[in-house]
């Protein structure tokens, strides 16, 4: 423990550096330009100390919150020394091979400096609207290495002692298909960044340097503390477990994903050994990838309710071998690489359930049903359609899974079926929760959804980034895993199942796509279902008899 | 101003004897949680009354009548004399908060009967295992689907299968459901299947609360439309229960002025539209102090201001930009989007019954878990354990046992101090005062952080704004909190403790309609916009006939929700007043990108900007007596002193009492102010001055 600091101080600058992230937070949606940052929210920002140390986030996606540390600490060791980072300067890549996750996302950082002292780092994480490669929007499902996923940006300078580095940035907007867009996003997110350099300055200006340095260490020592508390609690030992991703489109069969989890005291490692070779098709991970998973399993299954910062990370330790799905080697692809994200968050969760078995529920939906349509209508206009869909939590020991609610390493929001057929030459027929969907259990899994609509120009092409139809949702304590997930367009009365990874399946008008999304895992043996609630699922039509 | 048959004002002569014998008694109610606040303005003489009586949770309507009786004999007028009965409650808001709400069917397009419980997917606890537990308003058995469709330009897909009809409504019928909400996609556009389905449902059961989405909130996204539909069909057997025994009594009474309710816009409503449109008034109880603080800014000529409500549990901070008190075309209740106008409302769960405590990691939290009125805080003596943010106000000498609210209890210091020494200062090893200081530090630091993000999401600066609080809690907080805003003025209402009533007081009646069409803003559409246009405006004058209103009191205003191309929501923009043509265009366009450019710092001028929803606000005024209050009277009373923690350390500090400031002479900090309601606490650096009209305003001295 670093020396103690009041802790009426500790709460209001804790609360004030939240609050700086939440105002950088503010200003990416304030003056963002595309879809994806202002309306799926695909960003976030966080607050690092001098030593480049995560003290405060806005809360957003698990997913990029819980990697931002890795990549400054690699841009660090290997790149750009902290001690090169000077005043005024912005540093940003989106090399997935240098701490990043994907493409599309680019990572930003500013160092703040007072009185020509580092004292904190600014972050703000954009997905962006294409990144250039081989389709719109960075996600190419034939790609087989990463230069077909489109621009890679090293960590460099982007602007340099204040200014800004035209031809660079020139360079990057030369590359993608959208610069307009792009343009707007990444000046917002270097405006958010100054936003909070300043707010940070004047957090220092009011309680002085040193103590918010003090404040800021003590912060993780007391989140660090908060997780061993947790982890001291369980048992010592090594417990294992397995879960699946589906093939990656390109070659056929499932992917194993195998993690060991060691507690020992306070302190506890994942070894994802035994995971599969890394896959052909985009579907990988990098390590920063899997690590901000693992981050988010363990943190989640510690029940830590109050500030998560880089002191919950301390008692964490994550390997996996080179060149597996969980730690792909350049240059393999990794656009898809939500879909092990997901399964590797279920797998570490899963190990903890044979520590902690009634607090972890069995596996939610485990996937982002990513799927788009290019459109063209009969006077040869051109629209794209992206939607974006999920499934059913998985049973609590204490509780059925919620039906068709965002769960595990990610959050969204869905678009209504109005606002679709307004825009869109899209019919729905039916969306609706799937019966039978929730794996059985003495406490039931969430149900799936079923999305049915009729196309209504005269063709188009579906995409589908789709995962979970063979590797279901798995249950626990005898529960029955959750209904995996299907996909399939009826033309003339005749059904054609289409595979999880569509690529470009044409339609026309009068086709009916339907896909459904897979159901949670149940809990615990269906024969001790209470007989009243096995009545109300009858009733509520959740399960058909029969 | 053309003046009607319910209006009464400075235009009759009070030497008339005629006009004397007319009604010109106005009265505000404000039905709370615990007291009903209750004011009045006699037109004749312009003079102002107030008085606070027991919420009567039973049967609130007994309450009302209640206070009214009580008025009637303190300050002598007849019932013959009211001349307009207005009224805020919470009886919808509790209702759905307690889910004290009758059995409801749904029906809607076949295919969709799980939109309501599918929702829209994210969830705010993120790294939570255990699923949230959501609300279900109506259970899935009870939910239909109809067959037929409408397609989203609202042509008829599928024509409504009348023999399938029959069987859903059976199904209906026999599922014991005592009201019914219709909703069906796109029913916004094109209403006729869900009225053909109403009359054939309330054929069968007439005596059902039936409830059409095309009618209580017709706006494109079906699951917000859906949830507000939901809610107005279960609350309308509520409301009109409630609305029955109110009249019953107020005829008991001999009571015959007409009576209005507030909605969540802050606008009025007859009686029978509310039972029609309960939904309306879930906000009606906060929105009261937003009225009235947007009056009191006119009246301070203080543009800018934020009110903010500090009660026993909640924080309420609500904002009045360039005059006018702000309002977003969705709110929340409960977890579920309630769509309909209402005015912007930033909520957080931090007031005096905060309890402060140290957490698992070993770290001093206060709230949002309140003691709230049972036990209370320690002091109350009712059996609270956990140390108050009220506790810790005692503590510090803010407030002072004595007379603390009016001396009616009497406080336990010693209990309060106990609690903090054991729960908060030996744990984390500070002295009391400080631990006490603490605790107010870092609560004073979350009211000033929801302040900034209500105003920092609209592009607004706190610096350019007047602080304005008016709960029972906040007088001891307001100027620490401005303080840390940068804010320079901080304004207390005169009489802080009816503050809501008053603002009813001022309430005009208010129809808020609308109609989504998705159009390009271009001169192409002029010709649907002018027809949605009268549409509106044609039902707006009839619902203000039906109020009974003179053509001269009636005003209509328009607004756009408009976006650019391709957005997922929009900026409610106002429409400029006369005929729509094409240079109402370009300027309703600049408009939009003005505010565009200030709420997310850029526009778009090459962009299409669309249309989504057209909105008609249709007011009725109600012509509230404008005579100046009546003057301050100063009890002329000599300050006393006592030991207050302030600025950081024990000062001896003059008490005042409010009525004993003299209009225009300034008091400088620090100081303590009391009334019987509440206690400010005026910082060094600070001066108080009480205007004419007795409200005090406080500036913060610019620094040496």
């Amino acid at each position: 423990m670093t020396d103690p600091v009041d802790p009426v101080l500790l709460e209001i600058v804790s609360a004030a550096l939240v609050s700086v992230a939440e105002e950088m937070s503010v200003t990416v949606w304030r003056t963002s330009r595309s879809t994806t940052v202002r309306e799926l929210l695909d960003y976030s920002t966080a607050v690092f100390d001098a030593q480049g140390r995560n003290v405060a986030q806005a809360a957003r996606m698990p997913v990029h919150l819980n990697s931002m540390e890795i990549c400054l600490q690699h841009i660090a060791a290997h790149h750009i020394p902290l001690d090169d980072w000077a005043m005024g300067d912005v540093i940003v890549t989106n090399d997935p091979y240098c701490g990043g996750q994907h493409l599309p996302d680019f990572i930003a950082f500013k160092p703040v400096f007072r009185d020509g002292v580092r004292i904190a780092i600014t972050c703000v994480l954009i997905h962006h609207v294409d990144v250039g490669g081989g389709a719109a929007g960075g996600y190419s499902p034939r790609a087989v290495e990463i230069f077909q996923e489109g621009l890679r940006l090293p960590p460099v300078r982007i602007v340099r002692a204040g200014k800004m580095q035209d031809d660079l940035f020139a360079t990057i907007l030369q590359n993608v298909r959208e610069p307009d867009t792009f343009r707007g996003d990444f000046l917002s997110q270097i405006a958010a960044l100054e936003v909070g350099a300043r707010a940070v300055r004047r957090l220092a200006d009011r309680y002085g340097a040193q103590a918010l340095a003090r404040i800021g260490a003590a912060l993780l020592d007391h989140a660090e503390h908060g997780m061993r508390a947790a982890l001291s609690a369980l048992p010592d030992g090594t417990y294992r477990a397995e879960d699946h991703v589906d093939g990656d489109g390109i070659e056929e069969g499932a992917k194993r994903i195998a993690v060991a989890i060691t507690i020992s005291g306070s302190d506890i490692a994942l070894d994802f050994t035994g995971t599969a070779d890394q896959a052909k098709g985009p579907i990988n991970a990098t390590l920063a990838t899997t690590t901000s998973a693992a981050y988010y399993a363990v943190i989640a299954a510690c029940g830590v309710t109050g500030t998560v910062n880089a002191g919950c990370y301390r008692p964490i330790s994550v390997t996996a071998p080179e060149g597996c799905l969980v730690n792909a080697a350049f240059p393999a692809p990794v656009s898809m690489r939500m879909l092990p994200g997901h399964k590797i968050a279920t797998c570490v969760l899963r190990a903890f359930a044979q520590v902690m078995p009634d607090r972890i529920p069995a596996s939610y939906y485990g996937t982002t049903f990513n799927h788009a349509v290019n459109i063209r209508h009969a006077d040869g206009r051109r629209q794209v359609y992206f939607d974006s869909e999920l499934g059913g939590w998985g049973a609590h020991p204490d509780a059925d899974g919620p039906n068709a609610l965002a769960a595990g390493f990610h959050n969204g929001q869905n678009t209504p079926v109005e606002m679709i057929e307004a825009l869109f030459p899209i019919r729905f027929t039916a969306y609706g929760l799937l019966p039978d969907s929730g794996g059985a259990g003495r406490t039931r899994g969430g149900l799936g959804l079923v999305r049915e609509w009729e196309f209504l120009a005269e063709s188009g092409l579906l995409n589908s980034a789709f995962d979970a139809f063979t590797s279901r949702p798995y249950g626990l304590d005898g529960g029955q895993p959750g209904r995996g997930g299907r996909l399939s367009v009826t033309r003339d009365g005749a059904t054609t199942p289409l595979p999880a990874k569509t690529n470009g399946h044409p339609l026309q008008a009068g086709d009916i796509v339907r896909m459904e999304t897979p159901g949670g895992g149940g809990h615990g043996d269906p024969a001790l279902r209470e007989p009243q609630a096995q009545a109300d699922d009858l009733l509520d039509g959740y399960v058909r008899g029969g | 101003m053309p003046r009607g048959k319910l209006t009464f004002g400075g235009i009759r002569n009070v030497k008339d004897p005629i006009a004397l014998s007319s009604p010109h008694i106005r009265i505000a109610v404000d039905i709370g949680g615990t007291f009903t606040d209750l004011e009045l303005r006699d037109g004749a003489t312009g003079a102002a009354h107030s008085l606070k009586s027991q919420t009567t949770p039973d049967d609130p309507a007994r309450g009302l009548c209640d206070a009214i009786a009580q008025a009637r004999d303190t300050f002598g007028f007849a019932n013959a004399d009211i001349d307009l009965i207005l009224h805020g409650t919470t009886i919808a808001t509790n209702a759905v908060l307690t889910r004290d709400l009758p059995e409801g069917a749904l029906i809607t397009t076949a295919g969709f009967e799980d939109v309501l419980e599918i929702g829209r997917h994210a969830r705010s606890d993120i790294y939570a295992l255990r699923g949230p537990d959501r609300t279900l308003l109506i259970p899935r058995r009870r939910r239909f689907g109809a067959p037929g469709r409408i397609g989203a330009a609202g042509q008829e897909v599928r024509p409504l299968d009348m023999a399938a009809l029959d069987v859903v409504i059976d199904r209906v019928a026999d599922s014991g459901a005592a009201a019914c909400a219709i909703c069906l996609l796109n029913a916004f556009v094109n209403p006729d299947h869900e009225i053909a389905i109403r009359d054939r449902l309330l054929a069968r059961c007439p005596g059902m609360a039936v409830s059409c989405s095309h009618d209580v909130s017709p706006e494109i996204r079906e699951f917000e439309r859906t949830a507000t539909t939901v809610l107005n069909a279960l609350l309308v057997p509520v409301i009109a229960r409630y609305v029955t025994a109110l009249r019953r009594r107020l005829a008991d009474e001999g009571i015959t002025a007409p009576v209005y309710l507030i909605q969540s816009n802050g606008g009025a409503i007859s009686l029978d539209m509310a039972v029609r449109a309960p939904v309306k008034l879930l906000l009606s109880g906060p929105s009261g102090g937003v009225l009235a603080a947007e009056r009191l800014a006119a009246a301070l000529n203080a543009p800018n201001v934020v009110g903010v409500d500090m009660g026993g549990t909640s924080y309420d901070v609500a904002v009045v930009a360039d005059g006018a008190r702000t309002v977003v075309t969705q709110g929340e209740i409960d977890g579920l989007p309630v769509r309909v106008p209402m005015v912007e409302m930033h909520t957080i769960g931090a007031g005096g019954g905060s309890i402060a405590f140290v957490d698992v990691s070993g770290r001093l939290q206060v709230g949002p878990r309140s003691a709230g009125a049972v036990p209370g805080p320690v002091c109350y003596g009712r059996g609270g354990t956990e140390p108050t943010v009220t506790d810790v106000n005692l503590i510090l000498g803010r407030l002072d046992a004595a007379t603390f609210l009016g001396g009616r209890f009497a406080l336990d210091l010693d209990g309060a101090r106990n609690a903090l020494q054991e729960r908060i200062a030996t744990p984390l090893n500070l002295d009391p005062d400080h631990a006490a200081a603490g605790i107010l530090a870092v609560v004073n630091a979350r009211l000033a952080a929801s302040i900034k993000f209500a105003l920092f999401a609209r592009g607004l600066d706190p610096r350019d704004f007047a602080l304005m609080s008016f709960g029972g809690a906040g007088g001891l907080h307001a100027i620490e909190v401005a303080q840390e805003l940068g804010i320079t003025r901080v304004i207390f209402p005169r009489d802080p403790s009816t503050f809501s009533a008053h603002g009813i007081l001022q309430s005009d009646i208010q129809h808020d309609l609308s109609r989504t069409a998705i159009l390009p803003l271009c001169a192409e559409s002029l010709p649907a916009l002018r027809q949605m246009a009268e549409d509106l405006r044609a039902r707006g004058a009839d619902l203000l006939k039906a109020d009974g209103l003179p053509a001269g009191a009636q005003g209509t205003s328009l607004s756009a929700d408009l976006r650019y191309r391709g957005q997922a929501f929009e900026l409610m923009t106002p429409v400029p007043h006369g005929p729509l043509t094409a240079e109402t265009l370009t300027d309703l366009r600049a408009r939009f990108e003005e505010l565009h450019r200030q709420r997310f710092s850029f526009d778009d001028p090459q962009e299409l900007v669309e249309l989504v929803t057209l909105r008609l606000t249709a007011t009725g005024g109600l012509d509230a007596p404008d005579a100046p209050p009546p003057p301050v009277a100063t009890a002329g009373q000599a300050p006393s002193r006592r030991r207050v923690h302030v600025n950081g350390a024990w000062q001896e500090v003059p008490v005042l009492r409010q009525d004993s400031l003299t209009p225009g002479t300034p008091v400088p900090g620090p100081a303590v102010i009391e009334q019987p309601y509440t206690t400010m606490l005026i910082s060094t650096g600070w001066t108080l001055t009480a205007t004419e009209s007795g409200d005090l305003i406080a500036r913060q001295e610019p620094a040496p």
